[in-house]
Parts: C-alpha cells; sequence; structure tokens
C-alpha cells in the first residue's frame, strides 16, 4: 500500500510533528523563563543542568520517587493477574453469563472518577487505608481493573479454542492451560496491557490528591505540583519535572517492547 | 479524637443502608450539628496547651519559601508545635480541598478563596469561630469583613489584591500625560495613544477564564445599578440582558482593538510575557502578578489603572481590591490551640511585613510596614475608593462563567446581544436546578 | 513448545467441529473450574468499585450538596432538567461527539497507518515505535503544558511559522477561536496518544500468523489486496479495541481539556467529564450524579453503535 518513499516520508514527517514540540520540553529544562518565553523554539544556550539540580535536590522528589516507582510497580503486576485470570475465564466462558460478567467489569470504565471518589474516600477512610501505599495500590488496581479486562479478554477472545481444547483433551485442568498455554501466547498483549497501566497509573494525580496527605507518601505527580504556582508557573522547572518523571517510563517501554518480538514467535503457535 | 473516631464507625454501619447514611457519615467527619458543636470545642481548647504537629494548608506555592522562614521563626518562639505545608494548586485546592480538610488529618489551619469556596466551607461547619480571640485587633476591621459569616468571624483574610489593571508606568505617563482617565473616552483615548506609539495597550487573557474575569470586576462596577450586582445578576433581580450590563458588553467591543490579537487565545503567561518586555502597557489581571512580572525581568515602575466606563461624575469607584485567602482554624483539628497559635503569630504586624514584603502583595493586618517598592508604589490604593471584587460575589461557579464568558464571547466576535441572551438562559437555567 | 501445541491445535478441530451444528455448542461444557477465575477480579470489583459507584447514584435523586448533613429528596427533576433544560450539558455534549468523532477517526486511522508501517521488528521500527509512543508516557497536563505553547497566538509555533511565511492571514487564535477551539483540543489529544494505540495494533498485527502473509503474497496478491483481505479482516479485534478504548479515552479527556482550557473551561471547551467536574466543584453533587448516569447511558450508547459500525466495515464488504 504505500511504498518504500512513501513510507519513509510519512514516518519522518511523523517523527518530526512529534519531536518538536518535545525538543520544546527538552530544550525548555536548560533555560530559564525568560530564555523560554524570549525564544521558545531556539537552542538553549547552555547545557548547564541547572534546573535538573533543583528538581533532583529537591528532597520530596527522591521519596516521591520511590513511592511511585513502589505502587506503580505493584499495582501493575497484580492488576495484571488479576486481569488476566478474569479475561482468560471470562473468554472462556460461552453464552450470555460470561457476557454479562465481563459487561458489568467493562462498564466501569464509563464511570468518570469523580462520581465514585467520595464514597471511596469514605470507605478508605473507615479501612484505615487513607494515607497508605497499599491504599493507593488498592484503588489503582480497582480503578484500571476493567480497562485491563478489556483489552486482555479482547484479545483472548481471538486465541483459537483448539488451543485450550487440545489442553483440556490431555487431561490439563483451565489453571494448567491459563499457566501454560494462554499465558504465553498472550504475551504481547499482556505487555501492550502492562505499558498501558503504567503509564495510567504513574500519572494518576486524582486519587494520590485525594488519598495522600503525608508527605511521605506522596507520588510524583505530586511532588511535580509543588513546582507549579498559584500565579507563577515555572516553565522549565515543570518541563525538568516532566523528564524526570517520565524516564522510567521511557525504561518500561523499552523493557517491554522486548515482548512484542516475543509475540511474534508466540503468534505463530496458531499456524 | 477517640471519641470521634468511635462514632465514625458506628456510623459506618448506616452507610451501607443507604444515602442517609452516607450522609451522615460525611456529616461525621465535617462536625456535624454544624457550627453548634464546633465552636465549644474551639473554645474549649484555646485555655489548653499549644503543642504538638500542626498541618498548614493552602494553594500558594510560590509563597513556600517564605512560610518556611517563617515557620522557623515560630519554632523559636514557640518550640513545643511544628507546622507543616501542604500546598495544592489553586485549582486543586478548590476542587478537592473541602474533601481533604473536612477528615481533619490535613488543614489543622487552612485558607479558602473568598467567596464560594468560603461560603461552602462555612456551611460544611470547617470554620472554628474565631470572633472572641484576642489578636482579632490586629486586623484591619474593614478588611476582614469578608471573613464573617451572619456577623461571626470565621476567618481572617489575610491578603489584600488589587483585581484590575496594572501598568508600566512609563509607557502610560508618555502617552496620557501622567493623569490617569477620569471617563470611558479618556480611557479609550489613552488606548489610542499606547497603540499609536506601536505598543499593545492592553495585554487581556481571554484564554485563561479565571484570570480574564478580573476585568470584569472594573467594568462593572461603576456601570452596574447597584454594588451587589453579581448577588442579584445570580438571584434574578438583575438580568445580563439589562441595559447596564449590555452597555458593559458593548464596552468589552470597544476596548478589543486594543488588546493584542487573537486575545481570545493567550493564556495568561504570555500576557505577563509581553507586558514584561515592554510590549503592552497594562496587564489586565491584577496586583497578585507584580512578583510574576518582576520575576520574568521587568525593571519598570508599576501602579494600577482601572477603566472608568462612565462620565467622571458618574464614577462611584477608582478601582477594585479583594480580602481573600481566608484563614481558619479547622474544626476537626485535633490540636486547635496550636492552631490558633500559628494564626495569632500570623497575624502580628511585624510577621504579615514579612510575609506581604517576600510575596509582594498587602496585607489585611494593620501597621505593617510595607519596605518593598512595589507595595509602596500601590500602598496609596489601600485608601482611594475601591469596590470589593464583584466577581466574587458569585456562589455559582456556572452562572460566573456563563456571565463573564459573555465579555469573552463578545471580545471574540460574538453580537453583545447574543452573548447576552445564551449567558441568561444558563443563568436561569442554573437558578432553576 | 511450540511444535507441540501447533499438533495438538492441529488434532481437535477435525474431530470435534463438524459434527456441531451451532457454533457455540462446542463449547457449552464449562469447566467448572472457569468459574473461579473472574473471582478475585469481581470481589475487588464489586466491593471498592461498583459500591461505590452505586452509591453515587443514590444521590442522583437528591439535591445534596456534597457536605451538608441533610438533603431532599427531588425525584427525577435533575434527569429532566439535563436531558430538556440544560444548555451547558447539552453544549458539552455537543463539544464531546465533535471531539469524539474527529479523534475516533484519525486516531484509528493514524495508528493503524504508523503500525502498519512499523509492524517489522527492525531497528529503526524498533526506535521510531518508541519515538511514536513518548507522547503517551507524558502526563495529560504536561501534553496541555507542550500545546499550550504551540497553539499560543503571539509566542506559539504555528503563528510564527504562518507568520514567518507570509500567511499572516490564516494566525489564528486557535483555542481562544469559540467554533474551532474543539478541534485544536482533539489534534493534540491524537497527537498524544495514536502512539500508545499504534501499540494495540502492532499487537494484533504480530498475532497475525506470517503463513498468511505468504501465501497471499504466492497468489500474488497486492500490497493493498493483503492489507484489504488478510491484515484488515484479522485485526478486527484490535480495532474494535482502539476504537472503544479511543472512545471512552474522549470521553475521559478531562487532564488536556482543564490543561489547555482552565478550570472550569469555557463553554467552547467544555466536554461531558469537565462539565461533571464542575457541577461537582460547584456544590451539586446530586446533579453531577446525574449526570454522571447520563453520561455513562451516553457512553454505552455511543459503544454499542460503534461496534456495530466496525462490523459492518469488517464484515460487511
Amino acid at each position: 500500500m504505500v511504498g518504500s518513499l512513501g513510507r519513509r516520508v510519512v514516518l519522518g514527517v511523523y517523527a518530526l510533528l512529534i519531536i518538536i514540540p518535545l525538543l520544546v520540553v527538552l530544550t525548555g529544562s536548560f533555560k530559564t523563563t525568560e530564555q523560554l518565553f524570549d525564544a521558545p523554539f531556539g537552542p538553549p544556550s547552555t547545557l548547564a543542568p541547572t534546573n535538573y539540580g533543583s528538581v533532583l535536590t529537591d528532597a520530596s522528589m527522591g521519596t516521591a520517587f520511590v513511592n511511585s516507582t513502589v505502587v506503580t510497580v505493584t499495582a501493575v503486576a497484580l492488576t495484571l493477574v488479576i486481569g488476566s485470570l478474569a479475561a482468560y475465564g471470562l473468554s472462556r466462558i460461552p453464552g450470555w453469563k460470561g457476557f454479562a460478567l465481563y459487561g458489568f467489569l467493562v462498564l466501569g470504565m464509563a464511570v468518570p472518577a469523580q462520581s465514585n471518589m467520595i464514597p471511596q474516600y469514605v470507605l478508605w477512610q473507615r479501612l484505615g487505608l487513607l494515607d497508605s501505599r497499599l491504599g493507593l495500590v488498592l484503588v489503582e488496581i480497582v480503578a484500571t481493573l476493567p480497562v485491563a479486562v478489556f483489552i486482555l479478554t479482547g484479545f483472548m477472545r481471538t486465541l483459537p479454542r483448539e488451543l485450550f481444547e487440545a489442553g483440556s483433551i490431555d487431561g490439563a485442568g483451565p489453571w494448567r492451560t491459563y499457566r501454560s498455554i494462554a499465558l504465553p501466547v498472550s504475551l504481547p498483549s499482556l505487555a501492550a496491557t502492562a505499558i498501558f497501566l503504567f503509564v495510567i497509573q504513574w500519572n494518576d494525580l486524582l486519587y494520590p490528591l485525594l488519598f495522600i496527605h503525608d508527605p511521605a507518601k506522596v507520588t510524583l505527580p505530586l511532588a511535580l505540583l509543588n513546582f507549579q504556582g498559584e500565579f507563577l508557573t515555572n516553565y522549565p522547572l515543570l518541563f525538568t519535572g516532566v523528564i524526570v518523571a517520565s524516564a522510567p517510563l521511557v525504561v518500561a517501554y523499552v523493557f517491554l517492547q522486548r515482548y512484542f518480538v516475543a509475540g511474534l514467535t508466540a503468534g505463530s503457535v496458531k499456524g | 479524637m477517640n471519641t470521634r473516631q468511635q462514632g465514625f464507625s458506628r456510623r459506618a454501619a448506616l452507610q451501607l443502608v443507604g444515602a442517609g447514611g452516607v450522609g451522615a457519615v460525611l456529616a461525621g467527619c465535617a462536625g456535624p450539628g454544624s457550627t453548634g458543636g464546633s465552636t465549644s470545642t474551639g473554645a474549649a481548647s484555646i485555655s489548653g496547651e499549644a503543642s504538638g504537629d500542626i498541618s498548614f494548608a493552602h494553594w500558594r506555592a510560590e509563597d513556600k519559601q517564605v512560610f518556611d522562614d517563617l515557620i522557623k521563626k515560630f519554632a523559636a518562639t514557640t518550640p513545643d508545635v511544628s507546622v507543616r505545608q501542604d500546598i495544592s494548586p489553586s485549582n486543586d485546592y478548590q476542587s478537592s480541598a473541602l474533601q481533604r480538610i473536612r477528615g481533619g488529618s490535613v488543614g489543622d489551619v487552612f485558607v479558602a478563596f473568598r467567596g464560594a469556596q468560603f461560603v461552602d466551607m462555612v456551611e460544611a461547619g470547617l470554620y472554628t469561630d474565631v470572633s472572641n480571640q484576642d489578636f482579632v485587633q490586629n486586623f484591619d476591621p474593614a478588611l476582614i469583613e469578608a471573613g464573617k459569616q451572619d456577623d461571626t468571624q470565621f476567618g481572617y483574610p489575610y491578603q489584600v489584591v488589587f483585581n484590575m489593571p496594572v501598568t508600566n508606568a512609563d509607557l502610560v505617563s508618555k502617552a496620557g500625560g501622567g493623569s490617569a482617565p477620569k471617563d470611558w473616552d479618556g480611557f479609550l483615548g489613552l488606548c489610542d495613544d499606547l497603540k499609536s506609539q506601536g505598543v499593545v495597550p492592553i495585554a487581556w487573557p481571554g484564554g485563561d477564564p479565571g484570570n480574564a474575569g478580573q476585568l470584569f470586576n472594573a467594568m462593572v462596577m461603576n456601570n452596574a445599578p447597584s454594588d451587589d450586582m453579581c448577588t442579584k445578576i445570580e438571584s434574578g433581580e438583575y438580568k445580563c440582558t439589562d441595559d447596564w450590563f449590555l452597555t458593559t458588553l458593548q464596552q468589552y467591543v470597544q476596548l478589543k482593538p486594543y488588546f493584542q490579537d487573537n486575545a481570545t487565545g493567550t493564556a495568561v503567561e504570555p500576557c505577563q510575557q509581553i507586558f514584561a518586555t515592554k510590549k503592552a502597557a497594562m496587564l489586565a489581571t491584577g496586583s497578585y502578578h507584580i512578583a510574576a512580572v518582576r520575576a520574568l525581568g521587568a525593571e519598570f515602575d508599576m501602579d494600577l489603572i482601572a477603566p472608568i466606563t462612565v462620565s467622571a461624575d458618574e464614577a462611584k469607584y477608582e478601582g477594585i481590591y479583594n480580602a481573600t485567602f481566608v484563614l481558619g482554624v479547622n474544626s476537626a483539628s485535633k490540636n486547635q490551640a496550636a492552631a490558633l497559635a500559628w494564626l495569632e503569630y500570623l497575624s502580628t504586624p511585624e510577621v504579615a511585613g514579612v510575609y506581604a514584603n517576600g510575596t509582594s502583595q498587602n496585607v489585611t493586618v494593620k501597621d505593617v510596614e510595607y519596605t518593598n517598592p512595589d507595595l509602596k508604589a500601590i500602598a496609596p490604593w489601600l485608601t482611594r475608593k475601591t469596590l470589593l471584587a464583584p466577581r466574587f460575589q458569585f456562589n455559582n461557579l456556572d452562572i460566573r462563567t456563563a456571565v463573564e464568558g459573555a465579555c469573552i464571547a463578545v471580545v471574540g466576535g460574538k453580537s453583545p446581544d447574543a452573548a447576552a441572551a445564551e449567558a441568561q438562559r444558563v443563568v436561569d437555567q442554573q437558578r432553576g436546578q | 513448545m511450540t511444535a507441540t501445541t501447533e499438533t495438538r491445535a492441529g488434532v481437535t478441530p477435525a474431530a470435534d467441529r463438524p459434527r456441531r451444528g451451532r457454533r457455540r455448542g462446542a463449547h457449552g461444557r464449562v469447566h467448572p473450574g472457569l468459574w473461579f477465575f473472574p473471582v478475585p477480579a469481581l470481589l475487588l470489583y464489586l466491593v471498592f468499585f461498583a459500591g461505590p459507584t452505586l452509591q453515587a447514584f443514590q444521590y442522583s435523586v437528591t439535591d445534596w450538596d456534597g457536605f451538608s448533613a441533610d438533603f431532599a429528596n427531588v425525584g427525577t427533576s435533575n434527569f429532566g432538567s439535563i436531558v430538556s433544560n440544560d444548555d451547558l450539558f447539552r453544549g458539552a455534549l455537543t463539544n464531546n461527539l465533535k471531539f469524539l468523532f474527529v479523534v475516533v477517526i484519525a486516531q484509528t486511522a493514524l495508528s493503524l497507518l504508523l503500525a502498519v508501517l512499523l509492524q517489522r521488528n527492525s531497528r529503526s521500527s524498533t526506535a521510531l515505535r518508541a519515538l511514536f509512543f513518548l507522547p503517551a508516557i507524558l502526563s495529560s497536563v504536561s501534553v496541555a503544558f507542550v500545546w499550550k505553547f504551540m497553539y499560543d497566538p503571539n509566542f506559539g509555533l504555528i503563528n510564527q511559522v504562518l507568520g514567518g511565511i507570509g500567511l499572516d492571514g490564516l494566525r489564528s487564535a486557535f483555542l481562544g477561536n469559540a467554533d474551532q477551539a474543539i478541534f485544536w483540543v482533539a489534534l493534540a489529544q491524537v497527537w498524544a496518544h495514536a502512539g500508545q494505540l499504534m501499540v494495540i495494533f502492532i499487537a494484533g498485527l504480530q498475532q497475525i500468523p506470517a503463513e498468511l502473509y505468504e501465501s497471499a503474497s504466492l497468489d500474488g496478491a497486492s500490497q493493498w489486496q493483503r492489507f484489504r483481505f488478510v491484515t484488515w479482516p484479522l485485526i478486527a479485534p484490535a480495532t474494535a479495541i482502539v476504537v472503544a478504548y479511543t472512545t471512552i479515552q474522549s470521553f475521559k479527556a478531562f487532564d488536556l481539556i482543564l490543561g489547555l482550557g482552565g478550570n472550569p473551561p469555557k463553554g467552547s471547551l467544555d466536554i461531558l467529564s469537565t462539565r461533571i467536574y464542575t457541577t461537582f466543584t460547584n456544590s451539586k453533587f446530586g446533579y453531577a450524579a446525574a449526570e454522571s448516569i447520563v453520561f455513562m447511558l451516553i457512553i454505552a450508547v455511543v459503544s454499542l453503535l460503534q461496534r456495530r459500525a466496525v462490523r459492518l466495515t469488517q464484515h460487511g464488504a
């Protein structure tokens, strides 16, 4: 459909569209506010990492970094486990019962967080889960579970039934089929889902804002807010914070991308 | 504190029963039976020892340093109390502060925006009655009226800001010959002069509704038939389609050529930049931006100006002020004595002076010595004929957005009649809901 | 492992499938153990998500302000107002549908195009995939900062370029232009998320057996034909996921709107999620709860319609 030249042009133009705004952020992180407005798209006059110094030495930043990592990694892992279990079961329970359960879970995607945050707040408070990383992990899991189930079930439904039936004939129970067939074959979609979850949970602001008051428990988006004043927004510092906060996600992405390659092999199973 | 939690868990069972239960639980953390109960707690703890850790919740991230310094000094005088700042940015503070502070785990001392938020927080029983504190004398009584509800002093507004355009005094005096325009023709003439000199007369952040609305204050202060015009729009007594409001909208249309290009799409930071680099003569937001503009490198003298939209003899007001950052003691606080001690400390003239000069904002505390040159320059406005910013009379944010939105829409090209009718429809619908 | 599964997969259908008339019949016998799999998800979801949501629903028939101890039951009057007498809600709905329409079409097409172009695991594809995914990593608030900068009428890149090449007449207020504003937000949204959905398409593409392409090539199919008759039908599940996810995402594009439009945003930038939030901020919790129910219904209807539409394009022709 697209010849080699066309392919290059499309990819090149799109790459530029992505790069230019990101360059503004990157170069901006080396500028002062004045310089940024003076020549927002010009190169920085210095590469001295002054802003990075201020961000990284900020006391709250280190704590926030650790908290975000602990909370997000735990929550993503648990969401994937719970979500893939549900997706596997729901994609194999035929008829309206399976679909109804699936619909019920997935409906959660349509619920605006604002409509249940007050009852949730009260519930968490009662259980003593406010101001705790465990409480945050829990709320992130339930808030993203619908998305995870939605994506994973969608993919698991595409797996040929024969794959599992073969397993049952061999006498393997559903647990073994899940572990030794469904999971390995679904690696690409698990990786894709993991990336989605990472992005959503790592950047989430609403729940930490509501549930976390203790400075020792803040996450990165909360810490970044400190750079934002009421009337005076320090864009360069904010941009720097954005870069620092995004770096782990880049790592997560690069790490998870390897599984797309694995997926190519897994995909051939169905041939 | 223990009793509170027990009561809470007893109520918790109710919560599962239904909406009424949840209401009770929420009210439980708010301090139900409302003000009566919390007042007595407040009175009791005044006699208690001021000690322990307290949280000070506010939205001024840019004041963090100044407050940190003050907290250190406070610790020297009151070693048993330690204060922690809980800062969230104003937008988030606007929307989630109520929920967070209600529990009492944050914000032993907290603040509210004057207007809807303060009213809501008083209604929610968050503010402890602080009428009978000795340090009330430290404040200018006229300036802390905004912290009263039904004759009870629930909070002390701390900052005094002037929500009217800031000027580059050099550019304006070159154009207008020094004296501020006394009427609408004079103001338009000044804008014309500035434009012919090649500068943007008014930098107005029409793309940022919160800041764009500040100009609204000065535009209606003399046009409206009464000083509580926004309350009356909200109550239905006045309509956006009334003559005085249509006149205001037409005057916005007249100002359009004097705003920067594509003003309805300009955010506030670029406006500050245009103003700081002397490309614009006025910044149509308020005195609270002076520090930000200085931080951008502006070195010229600054003053304030308000468009007088009527003839000189009809003008009632010269400008706009607002008393906000309403400090209060949390009724759910476990440590009200310490909270009061911090509040008292902030009310002393020396401390208020450090805050004012450190943040370039006037304060409601009396006898403060302003050493910051910008504050000195605008200090005369403290005694001029100014109106308490009317836009904060709106208690319904949707009505406020609709009314101010009409002013933005006409600059974007909508006809005043259509914009007014549209806004009034929203007002009517909101009143009906 | 690959080899064994392959043989197994090859054996069963022949033995099992042809004897059953109904397609689903073969799977009517559910291993009882399967019912345990969704249990942890359902339990957590029921207690910590569905429960609180249902409680919020109870408020939709009240005039609760969100903090007072008492409130009155107002029956269905909240719903009545929303449906028949609320310009703000209707305006937000209209904006949201415009936004949705542009984003769903543009983002799906773009992410599919990128996925097809980058589906092979070469070094350059991998690098470009990472680059295109980058904006999705930034929080929406950061994306809003970037695009506020791009769209700024005075300092922004777009107007500067237009001015630079002599097209001053085209300089625009962008987000300040009431008729266009929502479309400019849509553009920022596509910029931020096309690379994210590309990942879903790539996962879908990589689950298509390479042999199918090989046999299609052997049959002399052109590149377009291979896409039309192999890729497009076989990525149906991925397309369904992308379209549905984009739809939900477009309905909930909340941080981006607040970042670009201020809080509360102007009418020209208001969408349903920001409308609900503003109503909530405005101390009308009961009304906001009613709005969220209508909101969920709208999402459900739009999603169902879309499912139909996607199926039609996939199987219809």
